[in-house]
């Protein structure tokens, strides 16, 4: 598919055809002993390209960046970096590994110096240089800071500059926002559209789909073979798919009808609408109305929108034969579900004190039996404090926490017997194997021993891991241990689940069985509070609370949280994103405007026709043109950074 | 389940009670399996206790050999010669040269070529022909205190059995030949062999694995996050602690019997007493050792930050335990300090099982001091489990 696909593209875009080439790969190969981690793959990135590499854990992208940074040998295939070999190239390419070193205890200015000096610059160059990108990331302020105290996305800036300061051509970035919350995100690739627009090539590994989007051009990695390149608006439409979103009060029953009505290829279940995926030349919206009309489900809302790139890699994935599976859960059936309606996790007037620090500061929540419930906010907003003092780690310095029916002693074994756990760093021990660890849980949680033997079979088949389960725990990449753990988490059939970011590093398809069974849970009445930093997987829950130093300052479903902003996101398509992204941050102010690959989002209070004439008025001045300009709607992305950003300049919490 | 627990009540439950729940077995059944995977803590139970054992037995033998003695013979007479062949036949001291005078040797003794001198005046023979007390005078190099002291004991020892000879030889010189010194000595040193060191370092070595094993199992679960999993689960803090220190204290028991096999066999050590006592006072020391570990745990986030608190918490256990340096040598004011170390009264009961062949009837003061310190670190390093976790 890759390799047969590449003239196509190269149509597609015919200024990129003249760029120099940057990176070009042959049929490379990487096998550790009889493992073969990368199983020959073709790239061609030109310069000043941002590229992106997306796949889950395990899918072979780090083993390629070490071989495009010099510093680990391909077993066979051809590289060449501007025309020479890696090694050769090495001072060109600037390498942010996914564990890469910044010394903590020392400043910013202190590191950049130190990274300086191994590549022998002078140390005038070196602060001229340092001090050139600080600015330009917005971080020349914090040069006396030491790096320990840094936020994530910070730190992950400042790795960037010293990146930097040998001033390659090309950088290679190996997930460099894993971890970093979304405010974070946001500015780092803000910053790599400015260093592409410079002129310098990026190629990034992501997991995130959100962030392809930013990319120029993009490929998806799976099992160590490229798949599906192109640029993101290529990618998207190649499936050929339709997505039609219902919206309707009973999700679970249109879910279970148009799974299987013909012509849907797919579904998949948000917080409060359902995704149909269609052929494109189905009639679509009418065959799906007709089925949901002949059960008897009311509709209050269905359109037909354009498929995402989680569409198009589902389907992908799908053709390859990636589906898991999930069979259903084996509940006990003399127990009947919980009552759903009911206050199963209630937080009232909790505040949080370390010291002099506050960490959480009047949180009122109520999530319900049979509710999904979303806590966001961005590093150091006091999420991790408040799920641990929801679930009865950690007590409130004062208000009342309400867990399971029980108020007041929270830490009885009796409560958490009835409650499921997944931590964040997680949780499986490394030590034991699969099945060790499945077993120690089963017991330890008192899982009925009649029942043990079905319950661990089913997490093994959840997981895709049947007869595997006599493996090394450590020995199972980050995804696959998380969906072990997840399973594990409900094994004795908890009443009340917290979720500490279940699913990062998870390739999509493996997410999506885990959304089933998070689904599958809440339809049995189960309570599940969920933490993320991954706002795609935010529309997945009921009810979502922005949290923002130690507050919660939004709450409400998916959509109710998108109709809180104000004005439109308007997308344009131009000839020169770069010099239209900086042209339009004059007249808008640079928080209202991103460059995403090709195109530009621009944040606009006026109506869209009034605001769209005023955009391509400026590019006409800047004599840009102008290929398209859409009424995207925003993203929850879009409304979680504007919800943080007017938290954090009023100081203050909004109205909710 | 929740039956289960419901009928167990909230009330004292017994350790009877809570496994019949069933939640102690899973839990000691983990530990159990991550301590067999975990070929570092086999290794380290085993290699670094026999190790040590051979290495301070033989190394840390405070006898005294090859002390190079300046000879000044100005007496120059069959007496004289008796004296020095007396010494240089002794073992602990040769003799690399003879001086003229007192000045020479002292100034041999300054240069460091040698470590003592023997002065031999010119009327020694005379007087003990004449009966009266002959003197020698010894000069030592006190650089060494320690090293000092031990060589003026032989000195005198070697004069000692010289007289009784000469005594037994010439029954009517009922006069004995002196030999003033004014070494003062603190223990005698013929008693200080491999016997003692090893006796005594068992104890050391158990606190020091104990601890060592104790607090990088706990700390491992810290620093990898699986300890708020496991406090989530309905295991209590009290459940996880006993689970956590049950299956150590099994294995440990095994290096009771690893470092009383190497002592017997490599240096022959006798079993005069109760092996069952030592076994029990053996337990306890291991005990301590886990209660120290979780202490340390309690306090520190990472295994590295556990291994450096442990450096700074084990040497003065091994130090101010009488196992090397004995506690009469200790400034007065540090001594109270070692009665509330378990090591010291570990050393007390395994040499007076091992050597003396004492009982209980003797040693019971310091079994109750064992169990009063391992009841005590136990349960002080439970409870501050229990407070952070709990």
């Amino acid at each position: 598919m890759t390799q047969g696909d590449r003239p196509r593209e190269s149509t597609a875009a015919p200024v990129e055809r003249l760029r120099e080439s940057a990176v070009s790969v042959r049929d490379l190969r990487k096998s550790y002993g009889t493992v073969e981690a990368v199983r020959g793959i073709d790239l061609d990135v030109s310069a000043g390209e941002i590229f992106g590499l997306i796949g889950p854990d395990g899918a072979g992208k780090t083993s390629t960046f070490q071989i495009l940074a010099g510093v680990m040998a391909e077993t066979s295939g051809d590289v060449q970096i501007f025309g020479r070999s890696p090694v050769e190239a090495r001072p060109a390419v600037g390498y942010l590994s996914q564990a890469f070193s910044l010394y903590l205890d020392l400043s910013v200015a202190e590191n950049i110096r130190y990274i300086g000096s191994l590549r022998r610059l002078g140390v005038s160059e070196i602060d001229e240089r340092g001090d050139h990108y600080l600015e330009m990331f917005d971080m020349l302020r914090f040069r006396d800071r030491l790096a320990g105290r840094l936020s994530g996305g910070m730190k992950q800036k400042l790795a960037l500059v010293c990146a930097l300061i040998a001033r390659p051509r090309l950088l290679l970035l190996d997930e460099p926002t894993t971890g970093v919350d979304p405010v974070s995100r946001r500015e780092f690739w803000d910053a790599l559209a400015e260093l592409s627009g410079m002129g310098m090539t990026i190629v990034v590994a992501t997991p995130y789909l959100d962030e392809a989007e930013r990319c120029g051009r993009l490929a998806l990695m799976h099992q160590g073979r490229l798949h599906d390149s192109g640029t993101p608006g290529e990618v998207r439409r190649r499936p050929r798919l339709k997505r039609i979103r219902v919206r309707t009060g009973n999700l679970e029953a249109a879910e279970r009808i148009l799974e299987t009505a013909s012509g849907v290829r797919d579904t998949q279940r948000f917080g409060d609408s359902l995704d149909v995926m269609v052929d494109e030349t189905d009639g679509g919206e009418a065959v799906a109305r007709e089925a949901l009309a002949r059960e008897g489900v009311d509709i209050s809302d269905l359109r037909t929108e354009p498929p995402t790139l989680e569409n198009a890699f589902v389907a992908v994935l799908r053709s390859l034969g990636g589906e898991i599976v999930v069979p259903p859960f084996p509940f006990d059936r003399t127990r009947s579900p919980v009552q759903s309606g009911k206050v199963a996790i209630g937080a009232y007037g909790v505040r949080k004190w370390f010291g002099s620090f506050q960490a959480v500061d009047d949180v009122t929540v109520e999530v319900r039996h049979g509710e999904v419930y979303g806590l966001l906010g961005a590093n150091g907003a006091g999420k991790t404090t408040t799920i641990k003092m929801l679930c009865g780690l950690l007590g409130p310095t004062s208000g009342d926490i309400e867990l399971a029916g029980e108020r007041g002693s929270l830490r009885t074994a009796e409560v958490r017997s009835r409650i499921g756990y997944m931590s964040q760093k997680f949780s499986l021990y490394d030590d034991l194997t699969i099945a060790e660890n499945l077993r120690f849980f089963a017991g330890v949680y008192g899982v009925p021993r009649g029942e043990r033997d079905r319950r661990i079979s089913w997490v093994l088949e959840a997981s895709g891991l049947v007869g595997r389960e006599s493996l090394m725990t450590s020995s199972l990449p980050g995804g696959w241990k998380q969906r072990v753990a997840f399973g594990a988490s409900l094994m004795h059939a908890p009443s009340v689940l917290f979720l500490d970011e279940p699913t990062s590093g998870v390739d999509p398809l493996a997410r999506r069985a885990l959304w089933k069974m998070i689904n599958a849970m809440a339809d049995r009445g189960v309570a599940i509070l969920v933490t993320t930093h991954y706002l795609e997987e935010a529309e997945q829950c009921n009810r979502l609370g922005f949290m923002a130093a130690g507050a919660i300052v939004a709450e409400g479903s998916p959509t109710q949280m998108k109709a809180r902003m104000g004005g439109r996101l308007l997308e344009v398509q131009v000839g020169d994103a770069r010099r239209a992204t900086l042209a339009l941050r004059e007249a808008f102010g640079s928080q209202r405007v991103s460059q995403f690959g090709d195109r530009v989002h621009v944040h606009v209070d006026t109506p869209v026709e009034i605001a769209g004439a005023r955009i391509r008025g400026l590019l006409a001045e800047h004599a840009i043109d102008v290929a398209r300009l859409d009424d995207i709607g925003f993203s929850l992305e879009d409304v979680f950074i504007d919800v943080v950003n007017r938290a954090r300049d009023s100081g203050g919490r909004e109205t909710a | 389940m929740e039956a289960d627990a419901t009928n167990a009540g909230v009330g004292v439950r017994t350790l009877g009670g809570r496994l019949a729940e069933g939640r102690l077995v899973p839990l000691f059944l983990k530990e159990l399996t991550q301590l067999g995977r975990n070929r570092r803590l086999v290794v380290m139970l085993v290699v670094p206790p026999t190790i040590q054992l051979l290495l301070f037995g033989f190394a840390l033998n405070p006898e005294v050999t090859g002390l190079r003695l300046a000879v000044v013979d100005q007496s120059r007479t069959p007496e004289s010669r008796q004296v020095v062949s007396a010494f240089a036949s002794s073992g602990s001291f040769v003799i690399p040269a003879q001086f003229a005078s007192a000045e020479q040797a002292g100034a041999s003794i300054s240069n460091g070529d040698a470590d003592a001198a023997l002065v031999i005046p010119f009327d020694f023979a005379e007087r003990r022909v004449r009966g009266d007390t002959a003197t020698v005078q010894l000069l030592l190099d006190a650089t060494n205190a320690n090293t000092a002291a031990i060589a003026g004991g032989y000195a005198a020892r070697i004069v000692e059995s010289l007289n009784r000879s000469l005594l037994a030889e010439v029954p009517r010189a009922a006069r004995p030949i002196g030999l003033t010194t004014t070494v003062t000595l603190l223990y005698n040193p013929g008693l200080l062999n491999s016997w003692f060191i090893t006796t005594g370092l068992i104890g050391t070595l158990l606190v020091l694995v104990g601890s060592l094993v104790a607090s990088g199992s706990l700390v491992v679960e810290k620093e990898t996050g699986t300890i708020e999993q496991l406090l989530m689960t309905p295991a209590s803090a009290t459940e996880i602690i006993v689970a956590k220190m049950a299956p150590l204290l099994l294995l440990l028991t095994a290096d009771i019997v690893i470092a009383l096999s190497v002592a017997r066999i490599v240096f022959d050590v006798p079993v005069r007493g109760s092996l069952a006592l030592f076994g029990v006072a053996g337990i306890l020391c291991v005990l301590s050792g886990i209660g120290i570990g979780t202490f340390i745990a309690t306090f520190t986030k990472s295994q590295q930050q556990a291994q450096l608190m442990g450096f700074f918490v084990n040497p003065p256990i091994a130090l101010l335990s009488g196992v090397v340096t004995p506690i009469e040598a200790m400034p007065e004011w540090i001594r109270p300090f070692t009665l509330v170390n378990p090591v010291r009264h570990f050393a007390t009961i395994s040499r007076g099982v091992l050597l003396k062949g004492a009982g209980l009837d003797v040693l019971y003061p310091h079994l109750l001091a064992l169990v009063a310190a391992a009841v005590l670190l136990v349960g002080i390093s439970a409870w501050r489990f229990r407070k952070q976790f709990g």
